[in-house]
């Protein structure tokens, strides 16, 4: 229960209280905090429209007069608000969530190459190992990172054809909500999309790094 | 409650304004139709303040006597007193990184506190402290501006405009600076914010919009989508020490180049140097090139400027401005293309070769609809009445620039908060303890981009605990980062298992502590009674300056209207509030204007007359014709 620092009523936790509409600090879910039930598969255009909605009713904006602990409250609820946004809104952060909602993660260091990506990937290794040790500025590093960032072009195209599997399984998951297998084959998606991730910034850092030099 | 006031505390220029009627609007600070504010705060030998164009005047400088002679005026820094300019450049820095060529510039005391600190003769002032007579002085200003306007109105509340880019010890610096003014800071806003909300205000204006904020010490490129109301910025990026005044160095080092070092540096030198090369850069908006001359004692340097030359001495900026776009477009996972308009802030965006580079960037012509001095300060005023509730819809969702995270294991930055993220924000984070009975734990807060924490800026250190003695791994402490809607950094901390809520003793690493500002507001509290008298004097003595100014003007212009006795009586008047102007008195002063005031009213109604008549006569001959 939390107590609104409005009017004083108590209450289960809300984003804003139920009698007087004014933000509570509560401590809410990703789902709860916009106030949808929990599944998978969002509208991206409506899940804006209410994170507006919302935010023009709980931001610290509106309570710049107010006694301090509503203006606390307000910047509460709103640091909820945002944080829970930003989650829903990316679907990979969406799928993390859900499997930390499961009880579920990702292994920490999640090392394992995607299978089906094995080659690609250990090409542009091999491309990155050598843009490392070419001398800077030399043709041999222009002609490298050019070939890199061909490659990238092919890392993205992966990436968005898993992140297109991992919504195909969202509807799955929604359909079937007591199948805790369909939460289990999110996993393998979820982590080849941070292999995926984590190489092209790698990419994106090297190629970075031989325009500085 | 009282009105929320909005104000552009600039490098180079600083601006209040508020709502009138539905409508931002700047107030005259400065007497008739002067909004700007020159930030440049003089401080005597004595400990009298100076601000705005009549500190400029303090500055050291070289100037040409009537016979020819060029002799040196003004004070320069140090045991003279000194005239602190773009202060607003070492906010929130540690000594340590103060460059060499400031030192040149201005005496510092100790250079190893977390706070840059500048040596006036026995008194040392931080630029908080600088920044807050420039505060003070928009506040008095506005105060009586207003009253002239037949209202009675404090200034209290205000929100400050920051650049987009500033970080925690910057934006920290900003608020010391309001409190020490004795304003209350209901909000700071990013300055491109702020300029959006000014551009977008009456437009119903929807879109991805572009702020490109080159001014005088800082750099801004904000990328926000505007939708219903809500403006919501997607990336900001920028350098807060990157801006007019670099490229006015550099014209300098070309003028004095033939001139030996210790030339070079001597103040009344380099000021001179910098007031002619930032004349001749805005006078090269206009034409292809000018002549530029620094009369020096026995001889004076003088060349010649060209547009070509300038714009060849000002790329290597205007690069780096470009690349910070194209940095924050990428992290609006946008493209130029996708970028609807371009708006133009700031003095240096004059510059036609900005004007160039940002077409060719975005592939469309950037707009500059509202004056690129005034915009800044404009939106501070519809941010201000946003907060007094009166903007219905409308609303501002910023982000913080720089990634915020902790020092880890190996001296790695683990990112908590990334860049570019909506606040406010906040992120928990679990802690524990390493050995056995460890009873504290020690935490690095940093902020910046690179991996390592030596690589970004120390934020604050602080300390968990104490913790009851157990071992290793046991305790479980929550920590809550929380980043406000001011982009400021709060710690808050409990202990997972008793559900105490932990004090954390948080130490900036830079900056002042809470205690110090304490302190400094009750040594200004000491003062309190001398400054406001010191400052209702400097305000009389002003009124005086603009009545004698403007009767000199008009008896130039209208001489003839005025007969013998009248002009005898004006003379007297005339004579004794010249006399009285540069005395103490203010209550002398006070009536000298008003009795001047008074024995020029017929005159000022000639005026007016002929002008009328002139106008009538004037009429005519056009229909006639
Ligand atoms: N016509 C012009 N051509 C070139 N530069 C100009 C022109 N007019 C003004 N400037 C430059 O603009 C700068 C001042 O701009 P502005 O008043 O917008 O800065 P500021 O708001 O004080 O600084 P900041 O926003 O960086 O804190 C100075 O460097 C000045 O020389
Ligand atoms: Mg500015």
């Amino acid at each position: 229960m939390i107590e609104c620092p409005s009017c004083g009523r108590r209450q289960e936790p809300l984003l804003t209280c139920a009698d007087c509409g004014s933000p509570l600090a509560a401590p809410l879910g990703c789902f709860a905090a916009l106030g949808l039930p929990r599944k998978l598969a969002i509208d991206l255009g409506a899940l804006e429209r209410r994170y507006h909605e919302l935010s023009r009713k709980i931001h610290p904006d509106r309570f710049a007069s107010s006694a301090a602990p509503v203006r606390d409250a307000s910047l509460r609820a709103t640091a909820t608000l945002t944080r829970s946004y930003r989650t829903l809104r990316d679907p990979v952060a969406r799928g993390l969530y859900w499997l930390e909602l499961n009880g579920e993660k990702l292994a920490e260091n999640n090392k394992r190459v995607p299978p089906d990506l094995a080659e690609l990937v250990f090409e542009v290794q091999e491309q990155l190992a050598e843009m490392h040790d070419a001398p800077a500025d030399s043709d041999a590093a222009r002609e490298l990172a050019a070939q890199v960032v061909a490659r990238r072009g092919q890392l993205q195209t992966a990436m968005d054809a898993n992140v297109a599997e991992l919504e195909r399984n969202f509807v799955k998951c929604d359909q079937r909500p007591d199948e805790k297998m369909l939460t289990l084959q999110l996993k393998p998606i979820l982590s080849s999309i941070a292999y995926l991730r984590t190489l092209i910034r790698d990419v994106d850092r090297a190629v970075e790094n031989s325009k500085a030099a | 409650m009282s009105r929320i006031f909005g104000i552009d505390l600039g490098t180079t220029n600083s601006l209040i304004a508020a709502m009138e009627d539905g409508a931002p609007r700047v107030i005259a600070v400065g007497g008739s139709n002067r909004a700007l504010l020159p930030s440049v705060v003089a401080i005597a030998p004595d400990g009298a303040i100076t601000v705005g164009e009549r500190a400029i005047e303090m500055e050291p400088h070289l100037t040409v006597e009537r016979d020819g002679r060029v002799s040196a005026v003004g004070f320069a820094s140090g045991e003279y007193g000194a005239v602190i300019r773009s202060v607003k450049r070492y906010m929130g820095l540690g000594g340590d990184e103060i460059a060499p060529e400031d030192r040149a510039r201005y005496t510092f005391a100790d250079l190893s506190g977390p706070v840059v600190r500048f040596q006036i003769g026995t008194r040392v002032f931080t630029p908080s402290q600088i920044s807050a007579e420039i505060l003070r002085a928009l506040k008095d200003g506005a105060e009586r501006a207003l009253r002239a306007a037949g209202k009675e109105e404090k200034v209290e509340r205000v929100v400050i405009t920051v650049p987009a880019y500033f970080n925690d010890g910057q934006r920290q610096a900003t608020k010391d600076a309001g409190r020490l003014a004795g304003l209350e800071v209901v909000r700071l806003v990013n300055e491109p914010t702020a300029a959006s909300l000014a551009y977008g205000l009456n437009k119903r204006a929807a879109g991805n919009v572009a702020v490109f904020d080159f001014g005088g010490g800082t750099f801004d490129i904000s990328i926000l989508s505007i939708k219903e109301g809500i403006f919501e910025v997607l990336a900001t990026n920028g350098d807060t020490h990157l801006g007019g005044d670099d490229i006015d160095r550099v014209i300098v080092d070309w003028l004095l180049a033939e001139l030996p070092d210790a030339r070079k540096l001597d103040r009344h030198v380099w000021n001179s140097a910098r007031m002619a090369a930032e004349n001749a850069k805005k006078r090269l908006t206009d034409v292809a090139e000018t002549p530029v001359v620094v009369e020096l004692p026995g001889h004076s340097i003088r060349k010649h400027l060209t547009r070509d030359a300038l714009d060849q001495m000002a790329e290597p900026f205007l690069a780096r401005t470009l690349k910070r776009c194209e940095l924050a477009i990428a992290d609006a996972k946008l493209t130029p293309a996708g970028i609807d308009a371009v708006v133009l802030v700031g003095g240096s965006t004059r510059m036609p070769l900005v004007r160039r580079r940002v077409a060719a960037m975005f592939h469309k012509e950037p707009l500059c609809l509202i004056d690129p001095d005034q915009i800044v300060a404009l939106g501070a005023a519809v941010q201000a009445s946003v907060l007094m509730g009166m903007q219905g819809d409308m609303l501002l969702l910023d982000v913080v620039p720089l990634s915020l995270g902790i020092e880890t294991m190996g001296g790695v930055m683990e990112r908590l908060i990334h860049r570019n993220t909506t606040i406010p924000t906040s992120v928990g984070e679990g802690f524990t303890t390493a050995v056995d009975n460890q009873t504290h734990v020690d935490i690095h807060v940093l902020q910046g981009e690179r991996e390592l924490a030596k690589d970004c800026r120390s934020l604050a250190r602080f300390k968990l605990g104490p913790i009851q003695p157990q071992p290793a791994g046991v305790p479980r402490i929550e920590v809550t980062f929380l980043i406000d809607a001011n982009g400021i950094l709060n710690v808050n901390a409990r202990d997972e298992r008793t559900g105490r809520e932990h004090s954390v003793d948080v130490k900036p690493s830079y900056g002042l502590t809470d205690d110090e500002i304490e302190r400094m507001l009750e040594e200004a509290i000491d003062l309190g009674e001398q400054d406001l008298e010191e400052r209702l004097l400097i305000s009389y003595r002003n009124d005086a300056e603009q009545i004698l100014g403007a009767l000199r003007k008009q008896l130039g212009e209208f001489g003839a209207l005025v007969d013998g006795s009248e002009r005898a009586r004006m003379d007297e008047v005339v004579e004794r509030l010249e006399a009285a102007r540069t005395g103490t008195d203010r209550e002398l002063i006070a009536k000298l204007v008003e009795e001047l005031n008074e024995v020029t009213t017929p005159f000022a109604k000639r005026i007016m007359d002929a002008a009328i008549k002139l106008a009538l006569e004037k009429k005519s001959v056009e229909e006639l014709s």
